[in-house]
């Protein structure tokens, strides 16, 4: 199966004046393509950095990192955030949808913006991504006029508008009650399997963590092998 | 263009901060035209009422300076060429230079005339005078004294003198009554007090006595000549080039309307100073404004230009989505204001006093409304670029920590 993601030996080193400290400490990660991957651990044990720095939104201290083939740790910024335009998907605890914009609109968004308008090839993959997490009739209503649950799916309806190689999740469900992160969870799994699309996933949640189909397990920012895995979860 | 359909929604996401905004950006306007178009105003009623009732440009024999003779360097002797106060400067060729004068473009009228100091004698009054000799069928073409008569009547004929309100009050005289001239050649005769004027210059209606050309030949001893051509002109703007150009064609003396008036010409260009000094604070006014309300909108903007800044979306786009608020802004402001700016100056205009005329010498159709437009849009944009600039660099991962 083709790699989606390969990093090797991330290092991350925090300075407070002469203070160091080392969040990752050599970690390695292997994605391949239409993985569903938890990544768990303890509250500080650097998931939430890794996954910035896997999203290329930090630059690690040392490491290389690969994504679809490709040498991204060297990008300059404008580099790094045209292939995070192009390539990755991102999903937030807080879906962070723009208030001002119809569901439509935010979807369309990463793909607009770049290209200096909604082209009707836009709008009509916009419509089917909405359509694809159940939203199809509200694809008219102000992004502020829908539930916390309806914002998250749109929210991954937009990740997923580019056509990313990866999408990139923190917390997807953090800040939803069960029945709406069900729905969510759902979603994911089924664009996972229908589409074959890569997701890693940070998550805190058991739940979450049980319906991937591997989990990477950071303690104290490495990687723990699978024989040694203890259950960090909260 | 994306980028200004999100400025667009960016600012009707908020109606009444807009609103305010651009009214505030409006009223500055306003104050920018009012101020140009009051200074203007000023300027052209000063210049009108100066212009209107004087030559745009006055032709003069050149003024002949006593010359130093350089002697010989081995006899070492020196002298001075001392000017003829007896001989009477004058223009001799003057009806071929009026008709040289006629034939330039812009030239409205001209009057040849003889100039000179008198005294006009009834009884025992006697008063100084300026009297000036003109063709009687050119008595309006520099200064308009038919219009002005408020008794007798503008017929100069062989001995009729037309002479101001103040200078008959002087001298305790009435249309019809007869005057002794007395100049400064020694002339005398008794003329006849045919109008009263009352322009409303004191200069004019206590000083000067209009009498023919034939009329003042005699008395100021010039058989043939003209003491100076007066000029008029469709734009008196125009009065420097063309005394230029008179100077040089006839080799006379030529002296434009604002080097007489020089006093003038420095109050107009301090209060100009000060016009544009009010106009300088009305722009930096406006700039302050809609930078600091992008700037209040920048920040309140962070986490969602901070997603868009996860996304991938480049900080050119997010520079041109806030440079692009500053234009609407500037442009939506700037428009309003011209048309408040314009409604505020054409009412002012319409207002009368007491007289009829004006209380404030505004000029409407001078607001300097292009200029205004201009500069209000630019300086909304430059106000847009540094909180432009400062959302561009938000760092995603700290907007969306947040």
């Amino acid at each position: 199966m083709r790699q989606v993601l390969q990093a090797r030996g991330i290092v991350m080193t925090f300075r407070n004046g002469d203070e160091e400290t080392e969040v990752l400490r050599g970690v390695d990660v292997d994605l391949a393509t239409g993985e569903l991957v938890a990544l768990v651990g303890a509250s500080g044990s650097g998931k939430s950095t890794l996954l910035s720095i896997l999203g290329l939104l930090l630059r690690p201290t040392a490491g290389e990192i690969q994504i679809a083939g490709e040498r991204v740790d060297r990008l300059n910024e404008k580099a790094r955030a045209a292939f995070r335009n192009r390539r990755l998907g991102f999903v937030f605890q807080f879906h962070h949808l723009l208030p001002d914009f119809t569901a439509m609109e935010n979807v369309a968004f990463p793909a607009a913006a770049p290209a200096g308008g909604i082209s009707p090839e836009m709008r009509r993959r916009a419509l089917s991504l909405l359509d694809r997490v159940g939203l199809s009739d509200r694809a008219d209503f102000p992004a502020t006029r829908l539930s916390g649950g309806q914002k998250q799916r749109v929210a991954i309806a937009r990740a997923l508008m580019n056509k990313p190689d990866l999408i990139i999740a923190d917390e997807p469900t953090g800040n939803l009650d069960l029945r709406s992160a069900g729905q969510v969870l759902d979603l994911m799994g089924e664009v996972n399997r229908q589409d074959g699309g890569t997701f890693l996933i940070c998550t805190h949640d058991e739940h979450v963590a049980a319906r991937c189909d591997r989990r990477i397990h950071l303690v104290d920012g490495k990687v723990q092998p699978d024989g040694e895995r203890s259950d960090h979860l909260n | 263009m994306f980028a200004l359909k999100v400025a667009r929604r960016y600012l009707t996401s908020n109606p009444a901060q807009t609103a305010l905004l651009v009214t505030g950006v409006a009223l500055g306007v306003t104050v920018f035209i009012f101020i140009t178009a009051l200074i203007e105003g000023l300027a052209v009623r000063l210049t009108d009422e100066v212009t209107a009732n004087s030559a745009h440009v006055t032709l003069e024999p050149p003024t002949r300076l006593a010359e130093i003779l350089r002697g010989d360097e081995a006899v070492r002797t020196e002298g001075v060429a001392l000017v003829s106060t007896f001989q009477r400067r004058q223009i001799r060729a003057w009806r071929s230079t009026a008709e040289l004068i006629t034939r330039q473009p812009g030239v409205s009228a001209l009057s040849p005339q003889i100039s000179g100091n008198a005294f006009l004698v009834k009884g025992e009054a006697v008063q100084p005078v300026s009297v000036t000799g003109l063709e009687p069928e050119g008595l309006d073409a520099i200064t308009p004294i038919t219009p002005n008569l408020v008794s007798g009547q503008g017929a100069l004929g062989a001995d009729g003198l037309l002479i101001g309100t103040q200078l008959a009050e002087d001298l305790g005289l009435t249309a019809g009554q007869p005057v002794l001239l007395r100049t400064d050649r020694g002339g005398e005769r008794l003329l006849t007090v045919r109008g009263i004027y009352k322009t409303g210059l004191q200069s004019l209606d206590s000083r000067v006595a209009f009498l023919s050309l034939q009329t003042a030949r005699p008395l100021f001893d010039l058989p043939e000549g003209v003491t100076n051509i007066e000029i008029k002109l469709d734009d008196p703007d125009r009065a420097r080039e063309v005394a230029d150009f008179l100077a040089g064609a006839t080799g006379l003396r030529a002296t434009p309307w604002q080097e007489k008036n020089l006093n003038l010409e420095d109050a107009l260009e301090a209060q100009g100073r000060t016009g544009t000094l009010i106009q300088i604070f009305s722009l930096i006014s406006i700039i302050i404004g809609v930078a600091s309300a992008l700037v209040l909108s920048a920040y309140r903007r962070r986490s969602e230009v901070g997603i868009m800044r996860a996304f991938g979306i480049s900080g050119g786009f997010i520079v041109a989505v806030f440079m692009l608020q500053g234009l609407l802004i500037g442009l939506a402001g700037g428009l309003l204001g011209c048309a408040s700016g314009y409604g505020l100056c054409t009412f002012l205009a319409s207002l009368t006093d007491a007289d009829g005329n004006p209380p404030l010498p505004i000029a409407p159709e001078r607001g300097g409304y292009v200029a205004v437009l201009i500069l209000t849009t630019l300086g909304a944009v430059l106000a847009s670029a540094f909180p432009a600039r400062s959302a561009s660099r938000i760092d995603p991962l700290e907007a969306i920590q947040q």
